[in-house]
């Protein structure tokens, strides 16, 4: 490839790259979400720097257990006399990367079977077909259960867990892309000129699916926090690390929510709202840039 | 005298970004009058047309005056414009596929116009759908034909819906955009039929848009070439299809040319001059037939299964393409000519029967069948999808090279982009497709097939697509090809002038079988079978002067 051409492919791909933001910039509650999200992640990177270990370790706190909040403690105490706002700083850490990764496996898996199950046709399509069926129609919060019963306890092991039970939708979207893909004629092309499953697969089905598939990564992303928290809250989750769930299960085991300790149950759920809700902001806008025929006209 | 139907006075339409689309446009169509606008795509004519029932999008802006029965159409209120849609003036829109509702029955969508606009005289739905039986009896399909969905019909059929829909509220001006174009020729044909008995037995007022003038010749008395949103040229129509004075018509005419008139065989486009050509065809010709066979098609069968009936796409048919030989491949949609090109090219399995290259029948292993498929390339009827949108022209016309493993790719792109007349070659590398013309598109798709220094071309319907000047550059860069690399090339198109222009051998397909195969002088100046013969009786530029 030549220099200026690969200059020209550069240039063009940053104007793309302008114009999808612009189009973001366009919805306003696409920007409020994108801005939250950003605060948010800044905040659970800053998080040692912000509230240092050391004060929430249990045996080092000062304050009385469930005091309510003030001056001192924004969002008041926890049964064991710990920040609720401490707790849930250090919370988004273990929520956003669970989140992250678990949809990065996610999405590679649920790409791959998809633009497999589009491309090949036969026996390969029908077994590929039957295995995203049966994700699908699984329960993926039973089976994340299972699968974190049986794996060893661990912040990986949730994230196997979430990973692994939810691709199917993104399979079965990145499928029906294939199948209209590989019905262009350039397709026919390339198998005229000689090309493989490879060669067709790489350079044509997936650099077309791929906006897809960025768009619904924003939308998982969400629904794989809410699976963490659930698991934290079931007790599935890794003990030794601070969620949102697991702050939840400790307020339901104290009895916080009955004795009155607002702030301890609110304190996480709409913690998790917020980020979810940021996720399918930014998530929906992007469907709609991508993908024009969702488009508003 | 009276008051013409319709009258532009000097027209101009130019749209968001300052594009002119039409420019200075002054025209009158006279009561029951016919007149044809011709052009090549973006010259203006259907953004014009449109115009008269103000159905252009918001963006565009509207100079000068336009009046519709003596009315200004700029002036209208809402509610009288509504009123004037489809009572006064209707439109049969291009492809018909796309502007009837797939999942409604037609005649109910052709009563949805009477539901609109004549409550009156129709004033329940039995009177509506009694009355869209006799609009379909005027364009001659049978009632029974009503009661159809959409994909039930053929195109000709959808195509003569439409019609009996812009007929329903009895307009005194038909604006028929393309009526004919995605249509081959016989159904064309039909459908022209259609719209001339009915200008003559209503008197209706037609304005009809295409880029075959002798489409326009055959309905209209008055033709309108446009260019560049002006008119360039008007006059009766067999004056501007025989004598044409400007350079833009001459083109136009010339892209369609009169099958046994020697100066358009085996010479296209503008360089078409009396004299020299016939001898020189004759001569390549003659060696063709000599060369040795690159491709043989023994008894090849081809069967489809759809909701448990058997379709035979291609019925035992033979033939031979030799070292060199340019083969016109012609019939009808749907007549199994494209199932034929893609199992020669092992893109379809067949039923039964062979297909050999060079003497060795075609191989099923992957390996085999990747090395065949370098000798022997496909171009594809529509440039605009046959490249992928996100590649470059290089990307596009190194594709073939990066899959054959092969070295020096830069300069076999250079040099395939060369021979297919793209230069400098440098200045297309970073061209996406949607910067090119159809013409510039249709020339990428070829420099990739080239860039495989192949044996032997298979093109389905290379030109269908493409503006008529296009089609005359693509159409002589076949012929040079042949003519400096002496590739031989099997042309699928149910254009019988295409085989005029450029082919040695025509082969006549007809439901799957070979119903005639011979020389080009052969087979059209003297067809020996039925089909044939009603093939040639519907070619335009016959219509035009029958």
């Amino acid at each position: 490839m030549t220099t200026s051409g690969q200059a020209a492919i550069r240039a063009r791909r940053r104007a793309r790259f302008a114009e999808v933001v612009r189009e973001i910039a366009s919805h306003p509650s696409a920007v409020i979400g994108a801005a939250l999200l950003l605060v948010i992640i800044v905040l659970a990177l800053l998080a040692p720097v912000l509230m240092p270990m050391d004060r929430l370790d249990v045996t080092q706190v000062t304050a009385r257990g469930n005091e309510s909040p003030s001056g001192g403690h924004w969002l008041g105490t926890d049964p064991s006399g710990r920040d609720v706002l401490g707790l849930l700083l250090w919370g988004s850490r273990a929520s956003l990367l669970v989140g992250f990764s678990a949809t990065a496996i996610a999405m590679v898996i649920g790409t791959t079977f998809g633009m497999a199950a589009g491309h090949f046709t036969g026996l390969t399509r029908a077994v590929v077909l039957r295995i995203i069926d049966f994700f699908l129609v699984v329960p993926s919060l039973v089976l994340a259960i299972v699968l974190s019963t049986v794996l060893s306890r661990g912040l990986s092991t949730i994230v196997i867990a979430i990973g692994v039970t939810s691709w199917a939708q993104t399979a079965r979207v990145v499928r029906a892309q294939t199948l209209t893909i590989e019905t262009r004629p350039y397709i026919e092309r390339s198998r005229a000129l000689g090309a493989g499953d490879r060669h067709i697969i790489g350079k044509h089905v997936l650099p077309a699916v791929m906006p897809l598939v960025m768009a619904n990564t924003t939308l998982t992303v969400g629904s794989a926090i809410i699976l963490e928290s659930t698991l934290a809250f079931l007790g599935l989750g890794d003990p030794t690390t601070f969620s949102w769930g697991s702050m939840l299960k400790t307020a339901l085991d104290t009895g916080a929510a009955t004795a009155g300790y607002w702030w301890f149950v609110l304190a996480p759920g709409v913690a998790i709202v917020i980020v979810v809700l940021c996720f399918t902001l930014v998530g929906r806008a992007l469907e709609a840039v991508l993908n024009p025929t969702l488009r508003a006209r | 005298m009276t008051e013409p139907t319709l009258l532009w006075d000097d027209v101009r339409i130019t749209y968001a970004g300052g594009n002119v689309a039409v420019d200075g446009v002054s025209l009158e169509v006279e009561r029951g009058g016919t007149v044809g606008l011709a052009g090549e795509s973006g010259c203006g004519k259907s953004t014009l047309a449109m115009s008269v029932l103000r159905l252009l999008p918001r963006s565009a802006r509207i100079e000068g005056r336009i009046v519709l029965q003596g009315e200004d159409v700029a002036g209208m209120t809402w509610g009288r414009l509504r009123a004037v849609r489809w009572t006064e003036a209707a439109i049969v829109f291009q492809g018909a596929m796309h502007s009837l509702n797939p999942v409604r029955q037609v005649r109910h969508q052709v009563a949805e116009a009477l539901a609109l606009h004549s409550t009156k005289e129709f004033p329940d739905s039995a009177a509506r759908l009694r009355r869209v039986d006799e609009l379909l009896a005027l364009v001659d399909l049978s009632p029974a034909k009503g009661r159809a969905y959409p994909h039930e019909l053929s195109g000709g059929q959808r195509q003569r819906v439409m019609i009996a829909m812009a007929l329903a509220c009895d307009p005194e001006l038909i604006i028929a955009d393309e009526p004919t174009t995605a249509l081959d020729v016989v159904v064309q044909a039909q459908v022209l039929d259609v719209l001339n008995g009915l200008v003559r037995d209503r008197e209706l007022t037609l304005v009809m848009i295409s880029h075959d003038l002798a489409v326009l010749a055959a309905v209209c008395d008055r033709i309108v070439v446009m260019q560049h949103g002006r008119i360039v040229e008007q006059g009766k129509a067999q004056q501007i299809l025989t004598a044409p004075t400007h350079e833009h018509t001459q083109e136009l005419a010339a892209a369609f040319p009169i099958i046994g008139d020697p100066s358009s065989r085996l010479v296209v486009g503008r360089n078409a001059s009396p004299g020299s050509p016939g001898e020189a065809g004759v001569s390549t010709g003659s060696t063709a037939e000599a060369g040795r066979a690159v491709l043989e098609v023994r008894d090849l069968t081809v069967d489809f299964r759809s909701r448990g009936q058997h379709v035979r796409a291609v019925d035992h048919v033979d033939l031979t393409c030799g070292a060199g030989e340019i083969v016109a491949l012609v019939g009808q949609s749907g007549s199994g000519k494209t199932t034929l090109a893609r199992t020669i090219l092992g893109l379809q399995k067949p039923t039964s029967g062979q297909v050999l290259h060079e003497g060795k029948p075609l191989p099923h292993r992957r390996g085999a069948l990747k090395a065949y498929r370098r000798q022997v390339q496909y171009v594809l009827q529509d440039p605009a999808a046959s490249l992928n949108p996100k590649h470059t022209v290089y990307e596009a016309v190194a594709e073939g090279i990066r899959i054959h493993g092969l070295d020096d790719e830069r300069e076999r792109v250079i040099r395939a982009l060369t021979r297919a007349e793209l230069t400098p070659p440098e200045k297309f590398f970073a061209a996406i497709p949607q910067e090119l013309s159809g013409g510039q598109r249709q020339r990428v798709v070829i420099a990739g097939a080239l860039a495989l220094d192949p044996t032997y071309l298979v093109a389905d319907e290379p030109v269908a697509s493409l503006d008529a000047s296009v089609r005359g550059e693509i159409l002589a860069l076949l012929l040079q090809l042949r003519r400096d690399l002496g590739l031989g090339a099997l042309v699928i198109t149910h254009d019988l002038g295409l085989a005029w222009n450029i082919a040695d051998r025509v082969v006549v397909m007809h439901r799957g079988r070979i119903v005639e195969n011979g020389a080009v002088e052969q087979v059209l100046l003297d067809p020996q079978h039925d089909y044939t013969k009603s093939l040639l009786a519907v070619v335009p530029s016959k219509l035009g002067l029958r």
